[in-house]
């Protein structure tokens, strides 16, 4: 890797205060690790991460059955993309997805953006409530249709989960 | 000495050439060897003090910094007398600094005085303004030795972290060069393929391990001269406050 040149004794000699006092700043704020613009692709990115490495962080147990969870319908699930658009997706697999995106969302140091965790919590109960007609929370009707529209709302979801919330609306309406 | 303006804070040799380092140690002061490193890192908002303070003295600053070094900071008892509890190293550092040149200056006029003490008095600048010069190159030193401690961690073979290289790497073109270079921030997604992420759990947690380690590395450098943990603490926060006043103010 190209491990290029940073003086920090120069940098710091020739810095400004307000260069100086952002840098303090984002020592203070933890949880402020990516730039709004920056929301988008790490939702793509979140959506292609592979499933087995951001829920192995469960329990042992749970970490050991997550491989056989993913082999649903002989089709390896290899992406939270791939979980969301699977026509029968396990239902538990979607509920440790539910536990992961709730987790960063109610952290003050998520790893998460909280929009990204967000928009993954209400995916997987649309996703359950769409392709296996089942409720994976106790949220009221109400709560949710605010949650699929506030996901509805966010300018960088991509199409297919888009779709996913849309119908998932509908579903609640019916 | 080793330079004319400043010390190399990673020189092995000593800032202080004429004393005699065996007589000190059989006297047994643990703390001169710390002494020595603190004053050579610190050695620029010392002669910045110093020389804002007493303007007319800068051409004999290196030479008061030494003596001052010699005949008061190694002096036994010297360092006892900061109370270092309460974070106030640094104020106790200029204040004996000043007194130092005061006093000099005072002996010096019976002699050949290089500036009268009525000049002197002219001359004396709002302390608040040497003060904050000490202040803010004191943070820009101590903030570039803790990130010189946090490369040099990172790029250690000895440690077996994975990845840490990288993590110096990421910390490098995330925060420090947009911010003190003034270079655009790598785009997020040239960071997952620059390296390999697999998903934003696992950047996050690599930007989160990089602030960390400068947040251990910074207490580090405080502590060895806030000494205990409480007041390394209070310390930084001190001048976390006080770059941002600075920074509110322009």
């Amino acid at each position: 890797m190209d491990m290029a040149e940073f003086d920090s004794a120069k940098a710091l000699a020739k810095s400004e205060v307000r260069s100086l006092a952002a840098f303090l700043a984002e020592g203070a704020e933890p949880a402020r690790l990516w730039r709004p613009e920056e929301i988008a692709a790490v939702f793509h990115h979140q959506m292609a991460a592979p499933i087995l490495v951001d829920l192995a962080g469960f329990d042992p147990a749970t970490a050991r059955r997550l491989p056989r969870l993913a082999e649903a319908q002989a089709l390896v699930l290899k992406s939270f993309a791939d979980l969301f658009r699977h026509p029968l997706p396990p239902l538990e697999l979607l509920e440790l997805t539910k536990q992961f995106a709730k987790a960063n969302m109610d952290h003050p140091e998520s790893v998460l953006p909280g929009e990204v965790a967000s928009v993954l919590y209400y995916a997987s109960i649309a996703s359950a409530l769409v392709r296996l007609g089942r409720r994976i929370s106790r949220l009221a009707d109400a709560d949710l249709r605010r949650g699929f529209r506030w996901a509805l709302e966010r300018p960088w979801l991509d199409s297919e989960t888009r779709a996913l919330m849309e119908q998932a609306m509908q579903k609640l309406s019916a | 000495m080793q330079g004319k303006d400043k010390p190399s804070a990673n020189s092995a040799s000593s800032i202080f050439p004429r004393t005699d380092w065996h007589e000190l140690q059989q006297a047994g002061d643990a703390d001169i060897a710390r002494l020595d490193r603190l004053i050579r890192t610190y050695w620029t908002p010392l002669k910045i003090f110093l020389t804002a303070t007493f303007p007319n003295l800068r051409d004999q600053a290196e030479t008061l910094l030494q003596e001052f070094a010699e005949d008061k900071i190694l002096k036994k008892g010297w360092l006892q007398r900061a109370d270092r509890s309460r974070g106030k190293f640094r104020d106790f550092l200029k204040t004996s600094l000043r007194n130092f040149v005061l006093d000099r200056l005072s002996r010096a006029d019976v002699r050949k005085a290089p500036i009268s003490l009525e000049e002197l008095d002219r001359e004396w600048p709002a302390p608040a303004t040497a003060s904050e010069e000490f202040d803010l190159t004191w943070v820009k030193i101590a903030l570039a030795e803790t990130l010189r401690r946090m490369e040099a961690d990172c790029q250690d073979p000895a440690q077996d972290q994975p990845r840490r290289r990288q993590i110096w790497e990421m910390f490098r073109i995330r925060l420090l060069e947009p911010m003190f270079e003034d270079k655009p921030p790598v785009p997020y997604e040239e960071m997952v393929k620059r390296f390999d992420l697999k998903s934003p759990t696992d950047a996050s947690n690599m930007l989160l391990t990089a602030k960390r380690m400068f947040k251990a590395h910074l207490g580090r450098v405080v502590r060895e001269y806030a000494d205990q943990d409480a007041a390394a603490a209070l310390e930084i926060q001190e001048l976390e406050e006080f770059i941002a006043r600075l920074a509110a103010r322009k």
